[in-house]
């Protein structure tokens, strides 16, 4: 009795993650009083009716030139993930040089749209801005995970070969091999990013779904919008019957013949752009070193900084601090809705199926929905980017925890879950955060139209005010910024080591 | 034998597709595009329209390019993937300060006196009227940022006659991108005024899409040109002399309703640069071009 009663009273202290959760969600309650949040609602049934009747009646046929907009679609994502690996595979042989890993996170913290923006300076609408702007990103990405899954591989295999073996064949054999399903895996999920990367470059004049998705749902045509959203999720849900990784020669091979046409590129276009569109005008007009306005040039970066540079990063990293803790709730949810270890089988699909349309739908679209719902603040943004990686990581995570064997003890559904399940895939489940986190900070970029003025708002206004000196700056800082976080989230904080999966 | 089928009907996809999807650009095919102000659905198939017309009076091969934003159409003209471009009053001004010597040859009819309208949301209580309303701390929302009538025309007027930037003078602004947007947004509440293109406004009233018990026009702006043909210096060198000129026939004469309904404008009259100077004015005084 007395017993008991001791182990009653024992207090045990916070693991390590548990600290960890605690202080994100407290890192978010500290910052809400001083976050842009209200709801102002008054009528939003008018656009909401009609948003579901869109829903209920897809229209297939609305849309013109749909076959070549799949196409291209699935063409960039290819193009993109291969050149993506050619140039990411040696660098991730090098990663662990700091200047490497440096400029890497520099490059992948820049958003697609962004680059695509920067190229399309240079080679106009030409299939090889929308290639490029998935590659170089996607390079860099490659470089960081395959670096370190090639890293938490064991170095027994090495042991056993032969010392007179040269250097290649011992690395290959000994540890490119033990590690292959896991690069394949990762390289599979990319292809999926890909094909959201190369919809949403749509967005800005590419001719992907996203190009006629944006313009539906900007126009309120939600019967095609639905459509090529229904299209677009059930293209990325069946990609494994689709492009199994034997046919992805095949795949290139379609790809490579039926890009549209890359128009010849004008070379003196990238000097235009480097030498003139870029400068600041201060530096532009000035033919020799010795005429610049200094003066003037000075005044020009410090308005900069001060007036977007620093009011775009704070909130932007209240928006993603934000984002992050609620995408903390909506990946344990979403994870447990889709987990075998809690459900039927049947009852899991479903939570697949939502998982599905949550990772799918573009961001844009659903802080377009949140907006009509809640009245424009941060709080949409939050929603939509919460919703968005929380259903990437929970997919992710689902994976994890269905290939763990449940423990023959006689335990109850739910306790297996809380006291087998989830401690196991706890640890990854984090770092996936992590490394998502990365990913919120830049597609915080997207949110102008809530009237956020995140450092993305201020880059995407330089453009379209022809500034592009300035929009330069900005991505600058935004990269930094980037660098920052991700030095200083690995300074603080133990990510597990034999972390499986990464995004 | 079933993995050669697969490849075999793959390669027979393939040549078909790419029969399909090839565009032949040749490097004297004359290129344009155009920024819709109204309806883009079906954008694609109805500029190729246009473009059939204007191969048929001008003789050399005329091609269409599709473009989602302003800033886009002046990047493709400053990089001569365009020749010829239908610009907004802003990034017209824009595109021709990047491209020297390049000139407006023709607006619509209803462009020499554009407007746009403020709309507010019934909560807010404000009526109609011909005094600038009062309309300081509400939430506000633009269209898309590079546009004349959604942005740069009101926010001159705010500045005028509130003596603010927007950012102060509001308690929020948001830019939704596009004129049926900021319709469906005051409309919803979600803000509470707007400015919108008045062509957008007046034909999704008559649409049927706007209840006018939410939502309703409360100023209207003075009139300003906005949108233009805008044509590069150097197309009188490639494709022949006056060819400027003739493209400049062609609009003025473009006369079919189906055409004209793509812009969606009454007709073509003559334009020049210096129409425009208001415009740019109006730029400079708020800060969006230096």
């Amino acid at each position: 009795m007395s017993q008991l009663q001791q182990v009653k009273n024992t207090h045990y202290p916070l693991g390590y993650w548990q600290k960890v959760t605690l202080s994100i969600l407290l890192i978010a309650l500290i910052i809400l009083p001083f976050a842009d949040i209200e709801i102002v609602n008054f009528d939003p049934f008018l656009e909401l009716t009609r948003m579901v009747d869109g829903l209920m009646t897809p229209d297939f046929f609305a849309t013109e030139y749909l076959f070549q907009a799949i196409i291209q679609t699935v063409n960039f994502a290819i193009l993109g993930v291969c050149l993506g690996l050619i140039l990411g595979t040696p660098l991730a042989l090098i990663y662990q040089h700091p200047i490497i890993s440096g400029c890497c996170a520099f490059l992948r913290a820049i958003h697609e749209i962004f680059w695509a923006l920067l190229f399309l300076q240079i080679f106009g609408l030409s299939p090889l801005t929308g290639i490029l702007a998935i590659t170089i990103p996607f390079a860099a990405t490659f470089a960081r995970v395959f670096h370190d899954i090639i890293n938490q591989s064991s170095d027994s295999p090495l042991e056993s070969i032969d010392s007179r073996a040269d250097i290649i064949s011992r690395f290959t054999y000994g540890k490119i091999a033990q590690v292959m399903p896991q690069l394949m895996a990762y390289t599979r999920y990319r292809f999926e990013c890909a094909l959201r990367s190369s919809a949403v470059l749509g967005f800005i004049g590419m001719p992907t779904l996203g190009f006629y998705m944006e313009t539906a749902f900007r126009q309120g045509h939600y019967s095609e919008g639905a459509a090529l959203l229904i299209i677009f999720i059930a293209l990325i849900g069946t990609i494994r019957y689709w492009c199994p990784p034997k046919l992805l020669g095949v795949y290139l091979v379609i790809a490579c013949v039926t890009l549209i046409d890359i128009p010849n590129v004008d070379s003196s276009l990238l000097v235009r752009f480097i030498s003139q569109d870029i400068l600041p005008s201060a530096l532009a007009n000035a033919s020799r070193l010795a005429e610049v306005q200094w003066s003037s040039l000075y005044t020009w970066f410090s308005t900069l900084i001060s007036e977007q540079a620093i009011p775009g990063a704070l909130a932007t990293i209240t928006l993603a601090l934000l984002a992050l803790a609620v995408s903390h709730i909506v990946t344990l949810n979403a994870h447990a809705m889709a987990s075998k270890h809690l459900w039927p089988t049947p009852l899991t699909w479903l939570g697949q199926l939502i998982l599905l349309i949550g990772r799918s739908v573009p961001e844009y679209i659903l802080a377009f929905i949140f907006l009509m719902l809640l009245g424009p603040s941060m709080l949409p943004a939050v929603i939509a980017l919460a919703i968005h990686n929380g259903c990437v990581i929970a997919y992710l995570t689902v994976k994890q925890s269905n290939s763990i064997a449940p423990q023959q003890m006689q335990m109850s559904k739910l306790n297996q879950f809380n006291y087998h399940i989830m401690p196991s895939i706890y640890p990854n489940m984090m770092a996936l955060m992590f490394y998502r986190f990365e990913i919120i900070v830049r597609e915080t970029a997207v949110f102008g139209i809530l009237g956020i003025m995140t450092l993305g708002f201020y880059i995407d206004s330089n453009f379209s005010e022809i500034r592009y000196s300035n929009a330069l700056v900005l991505i600058t800082c935004t990269a930094l910024l980037n660098v920052a976080i991700d030095i200083l989230s690995r300074r603080l904080l133990k990510l597990p080591k034999t972390s499986q999966t990464s995004c | 034998m079933n993995k050669m089928t697969k490849l075999f009907v793959l390669c027979a996809l393939t040549l078909s597709v790419n029969v399909l999807v090839s565009i032949n650009v040749s490097a004297t095919t004359f290129t344009f595009t155009a920024i819709p102000d109204a309806d883009e659905s079906q954008l694609r198939t109805r500029f190729e329209k246009v473009a059939l017309y204007l191969e048929k009076k001008l003789g050399v091969e005329v091609k269409y390019v599709p473009v989602k934003s302003y800033s886009a159409a002046v990047t493709a003209f400053k990089n001569n993937q365009v020749q010829l471009a239908w610009f907004g009053g802003l990034s017209g001004v824009q595109a021709r300060r990047l491209v020297p010597g390049s000139k407006a040859i023709a607006q619509g009819y209803e462009d020499q006196f554009f407007k746009s309208y403020f709309i507010a949301h019934y909560s807010t209580g404000l009526a109609m009227s011909e005094n600038f309303p009062d309309i300081t701390q509400k939430t506000f929302t633009f269209g898309s940022k590079g546009s004349t009538s959604g942005r740069l025309m009101p926010q001159y007027y705010i500045e005028q006659h509130l003596k603010e930037k927007p950012q102060q003078a509001f308690k929020r602004v948001g830019f939704s991108g596009d004129h049926s947007r900021t319709i469906a947004q005051v409309q919803a509440g979600a803000y509470q005024v707007g400015a919108v293109n008045y062509t957008v406004w007046e034909s999704a009233l008559a649409a049927g899409k706007i209840d006018t018990n939410k939502v309703k026009v409360i100023w209207e702006t003075p009139v300003y040109p906005d949108y233009q043909w805008t044509i590069r210096a150097d197309v009188d060198a490639k494709f022949g002399k006056h060819f400027a000129d003739k493209v400049q026939t062609a609009l003025l004469n473009m006369d079919s309703p189906e055409l004209l309904k793509s812009f969606p404008r009454s007709s073509f009259v003559k334009a020049e640069n210096k129409d425009f100077q208001p415009v740019e004015d109006v730029a400079k005084q708020i800060g969006l071009i230096d």
